[in-house]
């Protein structure tokens, strides 16, 4: 279907619900912030019903969890970084620590993340 | 004549010597003669020197020369009846400080937006023709979207906190960051002022850093639309662009450069200066791969780019010229991002701005020579879609350092990233089998952290912005320079970028993968996203060729 003028209108009502909800934010007007978050929702739900329209994509299935492990993975790195740093005052042991972030991290990133989305990769098949 | 000869030579040696000693000790005493401080001028002088100004009369004559031009005459007096005063001088002095950095800040900004069409150029020429509307068009809008965000969110989060220039006057409107309190310590998480620009943020000063920072959250954005390129649905590409706009970027920029809780890593835990990205290798590029590989992922790679075995198939890009002529405009606009970082030219050691606009150059320079030699020594071309990229992750390493680190440090800089986007290229496409057409993850993101790492090690200590950075008295220093701390500093820079933004620009995607779907039809994208996605061709009168011949005849050993 690619675009269309559903795309167009539910762009055109996520911008106005943005504004809104900003708008709610920066005068703290909780009234203005909850219509701005309801017509962002609407804005959402209008591109899911249009989502099927769209044809079949050359993707295959993956695995959620396998998606969401990779993610906490790297999520956990950073964790052990921050945790390093009050673990230890020495310039040494928070070098160390946030090398072992990082490499969780990387772990999750490039390792479990990749396999998730190849492992029913379209060109598998 | 042997006595005579050797007479002379005693009398120059003697001569020689004496004019030596002499040359030495004018050299020793010279602070001994320095002359005394030369007391403030006298109301008395500034009215004689403000009668000496060149009269309206003398100035209708023209002046050639230029020396009638720019005189006490032109210090605004605000009392015409005392006439001019040292306190008039004093702040016309201000004003000019202001004046000078307020002008060279906006035209660097200037210079960094005009990279948006060096992004457009590379990024559409190394896609095939049957989408180059499609990608130019998302270099295009992504402006819009995300100069949208920013106005209305995205700024105040960044910047509401970041009161304290003096380069720009003070910047006070922008005083409120919300802290958190933590093993102690108080650590700043995201700005407050600053949204839709309205209220005490309708302020010069901050009009300056808005457009400033703008340009450079911008540049973020569009390098996502590479890693994306011809297979992201137009839709999706601008609702997440908005949201990267508004939060992602400012986020981290707030945390980085927004007196947010990675600034003040040196003030509250000891770490060197705290993190220190000096014009965003981490801020801008390592946020923009980062998010694009998470996007990448999510969008999957493209028709064609992958064969059964798993084996890459290079997608060859229709027009060379474009991709080198972006390089360069983007070459161009980095004198704007580097330099411009100093947000001022004028007192605060702004003169290193000579320095970083030389080490730039000098990284770009390296850089392509980093790609072009490993390219042509180990795969037997001087690949030009590779040099280019070279060119590119020389100036994005470099991006952070640049403000602290010597010329040979940023030579070295720029030849490893020359290699490593090289490297990181083939990693990319070959192992973790995810498609990025122009290379955008490797250039921005590997290099982007490979600069924050750099800071760590190269920062050489000379230099000296007003006395401090990040609130720390002193001047960053590398671990070869011997701060080890500062090299600490940037790794929880580095697993911040790895483990929030990316994280968090992946989860974000996630969601639009949910409501929208990132990825358009296998349909449109074998018919090229041009027409589907933006009812018309990028160049009409081309005749396409079959889609096998897109794909390159060029042996695999000539593409990383």
């Amino acid at each position: 279907m690619a675009a269309n003028t559903g795309q167009g209108r539910g762009f055109v009502t996520f911008l106005v619900g943005f504004t809104v909800t900003c708008a709610g934010l920066y005068l703290s007007n909780k009234l203005l912030l909850g219509v701005g978050l309801i017509v962002v929702l609407v804005s959402l739900f209008q591109f899911l019903k249009l989502k099927p329209l769209e044809g079949k994509t050359a993707q295959g299935p993956s695995p959620i969890v396998m998606k969401l492990l990779g993610a906490f993975l790297a999520a956990l790195g950073w964790g052990i970084t921050l945790f390093g740093i009050h673990l230890t005052g020495g310039t040494s042991g928070r070098i160390v620590l946030a090398l072992v972030g990082i490499g969780v991290s990387l772990f999750g990133m490039i390792y479990v993340l990749p396999a998730a989305f190849n492992k029913n990769a379209i060109w598998k098949a | 004549m042997n006595l005579i000869r050797r007479y002379c030579l005693s009398l120059c040696m003697l001569t020689l010597g004496i004019a030596m000693s002499v040359a030495a000790h004018a050299q020793a005493a010279a602070p001994a003669a320095a002359p005394a401080a030369a007391p403030p001028p006298s109301a008395a002088e500034l009215k004689d020197t403000a009668a000496k100004a060149p009269t309206t009369a003398d100035l209708a004559k023209g002046d050639p020369g230029g020396s009638l031009t720019g005189t006490v005459g032109d210090v605004p007096v605000s009392d015409t009846k005392t006439g001019l005063t040292l306190g008039d001088t004093a702040n016309q002095v201000g004003q000019n400080k202001v004046a000078i950095n307020f002008v060279w800040t906006l035209v660097t900004g200037f210079l960094v937006m005009f990279m948006q069409a060096g992004f457009a150029m590379v990024e559409a020429g190394l896609c095939r023709v049957k989408n180059a509307n499609h990608t130019y068009m998302m270099n295009f809008f992504v402006y819009g979207c995300g100069l949208l965000a920013y106005w209305l969110i995205g700024f105040a989060i960044q910047m509401g906190g970041a009161a304290g220039n003096s380069n720009l006057g003070g910047l006070q409107p922008l005083n409120t960051e919300h802290p958190i309190s933590l093993f102690g310590k108080t650590w700043g998480i995201f700005g407050q002022n600053g949204m839709f620009l309205s209220g005490h943020t309708y302020d010069v000063g901050v009009m300056v850093i808005f457009l400033f920072e703008m340009v450079f959250m911008d540049t973020a954005l569009t390098i996502v639309t590479g890693a994306c390129a011809e297979r992201w649905k137009f839709l999706t590409f601008a609702v997440s662009s908005v949201l990267m706009g508004a939060f992602t970027y400012p986020l981290f920029g707030n945390w980085a450069w927004g007196a947010g809780w990675l600034s003040q890593l040196g003030s509250n835990v000891g770490l060197g200066k705290g993190y220190c990205d000096f014009a965003g290798s981490g801020v801008v590029h390592a946020v923009g791969g980062l998010t694009g590989l998470a996007v990448a992922l999510i969008v999957g790679p493209r028709i064609g780019k992958y064969n059964r075995d798993g084996s890459p198939n290079a997608i060859i890009g229709h027009d060379i010229s474009a991709v080198l002529i972006g390089c360069f405009i983007l070459a161009f606009g980095w004198f704007g991002f580097n330099p411009g970082s100093t947000l001022g030219a004028s007192a605060n050691g702004n003169l290193r701005i000579g320095s970083i606009a030389v080490n730039t150059m000098l990284a770009g320079c390296t850089g392509t020579f980093g790609a072009i030699l490993y390219m042509w020594a180990l795969k037997g071309k001087p690949d030009a879609s590779m040099s280019g990229n070279g060119l590119l992750a020389g100036l994005v390493a470099i991006t952070a350092p640049s403000g602290f680190v010597n010329t040979v440090g940023a030579a070295i800089i720029g030849l490893v990233a020359g290699v490593l986007v090289c490297l990181s290229c083939a990693f990319v496409e070959s192992v973790m089998k995810v498609d990025d057409p122009v290379g955008a993850i490797s250039v921005h993101g590997t290099n982007g952290l490979w600069g924050v790492l750099s800071v760590g090690l190269f920062a050489d200590g000379t230099s000296n912005y007003g006395g401090s950075w990040n609130g720390v008295t002193g001047s960053v220093t590398g671990l070869f320079y011997g701060d080890a701390s500062q090299l600490a500093a940037q790794l929880v820079g580095i697993s911040t970028l790895l483990g929030f933004v990316f994280t968090f620009s992946f989860l974000l995607n996630l969601v639009l993968e949910f409501f929208i779907g990132h990825r358009v039809s296998a349909e449109t994208e074998i018919a090229g996203l041009d027409i589907p996605e933006m009812g018309q061709l990028g160049y009409p009168e081309f005749v396409f060729r079959e889609e096998a011949g897109n794909f390159t005849e060029v042996p695999a050993a000539a593409v990383a």
